[in-house]
């Protein structure tokens, strides 16, 4: 159990585009290249494992759980701060959602990341600092004079 | 290496001076103090202590209340708050994504 109160993010837009076009964006790993990760190894396909490649900023392995053209992606990873290629099924996730529904503009997506609420605070610390130069130093400081 | 949002910058500076650190820790009761209380011993002027407690107030770590002739100082610690930061970053992210995301779709005819 963690301090997180949030347990869910989520964004909605409306995009003027066909929701056939905006769901091969995001689910063909050779799309998805044009505005997420830089690589993909492995298909994406239902049920498997695949990893994104983000470059500098380091891997993470996804488990896609659903993949059905052209309504619903979604996957499950180890939150998007830290990199893990290890199996995101065996350890604390988030589950990420893209839902589409035709509109009269074009496609409207909602995007929802749910799981937060249940991650250990242990992971959400780890992730912060292995990312943020400087965190740990910082927190440990305000500990060391809060406790003084 | 990951560029800091915004907000994580601003608290980073804030806390990263002697000063400020101490007057935080003098806060962290819970109880409000004034400011002469707060800053008092730390060999700074009142001038030095305002613009630290705007350093502090911009960071959204402390917050001021006028009461009377005194200036109360209160710890509003939000930003230290893990949980939150960690939530807004992962959002943050999104919002890039999700740009970067129109910007291939509906750039395609």
């Amino acid at each position: 159990m963690n301090t997180m109160i949030q347990d869910t993010i989520r964004r909605e837009l409306v995009l003027r585009a066909p929701k056939e076009r905006v769901f091969q964006a995001i689910a063909d790993p050779t799309k998805i290249v044009s505005w997420f990760p830089d690589r993909v190894e492995g298909k994406m396909a239902k049920g498997e494992r695949s990893v994104f490649d983000f470059s500098d900023f380091g891997k993470v392995a996804i488990h896609v759980v659903a993949s059905d053209p052209s309504d619903y992606f979604a996957y499950r990873w180890v939150p998007s701060i830290g990199a893990s290629e290890e199996d995101p099924l065996k350890q604390a996730n988030t589950l990420v959602e893209f839902r589409l529904e035709e509109v009269s503009d074009g496609t409207k997506l909602t995007l929802t990341e749910s799981g937060f609420a249940s991650l250990p605070k242990e992971v959400i610390e780890k992730s912060l600092s292995d990312n943020n130069e400087g965190w740990d130093i910082m927190m440990a400081r305000l500990e060391k004079y809060m406790a003084a | 290496m990951m560029q800091l949002d915004n907000q994580m910058a601003t608290v980073f500076n804030a806390l990263g001076d002697p000063a400020r650190i101490e007057m935080v820790r003098r806060l962290s009761s819970g109880q409000p103090h004034p400011i002469s209380a707060v800053s008092s011993g730390l060999g700074i002027t009142r001038q030095g202590a305002r613009k630290h407690l705007q350093v502090l107030v911009d960071a959204r770590i402390v917050s001021l209340e006028p009461k009377g002739r005194d200036v109360y100082v209160h710890l509003t610690p939000e930003s230290l708050d893990v949980a939150k930061v960690f939530i807004a970053e992962v959002e943050r992210r999104w919002d890039a994504r999700l740009d970067a995301l129109r910007r291939f779709v509906e750039n395609q005819d």
